[in-house]
């Protein structure tokens, strides 16, 4: 149960001033020695006060100039980190696009038996496809423009997420 | 203020603003940081090594304090609430270690280890310290040393511990209470063995 005492905050203050007890009324001191709570808080905040003055003396190995060195080396880190976060966000988008593509498109392959031309012509199927698959002579060069143009393509989505999370 | 209720902890939520914004200057110039490491340090180490009971563990802590308070964008107040930040930085990173070592958490000090300080005190009370705050919870050895080797009020006991302000007035009561009896106790301990 709080039962605090009225005087406390009377007794802290002195207590934190250093005014107890030659420097408090002789009420005060009376009122102490009858009162358990008030005895209490002398005794606990005079044993911690000269713990804390022992422990005054005793000072850290460590100099201010090399934590404020290593703060400043761990500031400039974090920057560093956060300006580069954007890039790597855009790099492992890329990363990710182009290894779905190359699995895909090794998975179709083996699918049709390496006939690098089968896909293609699945492609011509594709609505808006057929003016691309028509003005190519040579199926088995498709590839060759269709690859670079997915890789491009991923190039240029990692790119936009770069823009993106560079602008946020 | 946001407060969430697994840790209590408290955040000021102005300086969680300019650490999301992250400014490139440190908090203080090298001057006036030496200034205030002279004038805090002392008293953050005794902090550290009173409640956790380890000296080497509170050295630790305090330069990871003085670190993350460095690192920290700069704010404005004077020395009495940089110092009181800087003491809520180093009651997080204590809370932190219990967690993340729970065997070796402060309940399982052995009561030697809150004692070594102790050592060189001449004053009875002072040497009856160490026991007793041996036989006390964390929590109640943080708060009695904020407010009665500190010197800090209820309200910035609870923005430095991440307690309810509310609850810090009986908390600390009951601690006090409890320290007193303890610490009596250790003398009279004291008393017979001599």
């Amino acid at each position: 149960m709080l039962r605090t005492c009225s005087r406390e905050k009377e007794l802290t203050q002195a207590l934190r001033d250093g005014h107890w007890p030659h420097g408090c009324g002789e009420e005060l001191r009376a009122h102490v020695e009858t009162c358990a709570s008030c005895a209490d808080l002398v005794l606990v905040t005079q044993t911690f006060q000269m713990a804390r003055a022992e422990s005054g003396s005793a000072s850290m190995e460590t100099s201010p100039s090399l934590l404020w060195w290593r703060a400043q080396l761990r500031r400039r880190n974090a920057v560093a980190e956060r300006v580069s976060r954007p890039v790597t966000i855009a790099q492992s988008f890329a990363f990710t696009f182009v290894s779905v593509v190359a699995i895909w498109f090794a998975v179709s392959q083996y699918r049709s038996g390496l006939h690098w031309a089968s896909w293609w012509s699945w492609l011509a199927k594709v609505p808006g496809m057929y003016l691309l698959s028509n003005g190519s002579a040579n199926p088995d060069w498709n590839p060759v423009v269709l690859i670079p143009t997915l890789g491009a393509l991923a190039v240029l989505s990692g790119l936009v997420v770069y823009l993106v999370s560079e602008k946020s | 203020m946001r407060k969430t209720n697994t840790t209590g902890e408290y955040a000021i939520s102005s300086v969680d603003a300019r650490l999301a914004r992250g400014s490139e200057e440190l908090a203080m110039d090298h001057d006036a940081f030496a200034g205030f490491y002279q004038r805090s340090a002392p008293g953050l180490r005794a902090y550290l090594s009173r409640v956790s009971g380890n000296a080497a563990l509170a050295d630790d802590l305090a330069q990871e304090s003085y670190l993350k308070f460095l690192c920290a964008p700069p704010f404005e107040g004077g020395e009495v609430s940089h110092r009181r930040y800087l003491f809520r930085i180093a009651t997080n990173l204590l809370r932190d270690h219990w967690r993340r070592k729970r065997p070796a958490g402060l309940d399982e000090v052995p009561e030697h280890a809150l004692l070594v300080h102790d050592a060189s005190g001449g004053v009875e009370a002072r040497a009856a310290l160490g026991p007793a705050m041996a036989q006390m919870r964390p929590r109640d050895r943080q708060i009695l040393w904020l407010a009665h080797a500190e010197g800090y009020s209820h309200r910035e006991i609870s923005e430095i511990t991440g307690l309810g302000s509310a609850s810090i007035r009986l908390l600390l009561f009951r601690a006090r209470r409890k320290m007193a009896s303890l610490l009596r106790q250790q003398l009279a301990n004291n008393g017979r063995q001599r």
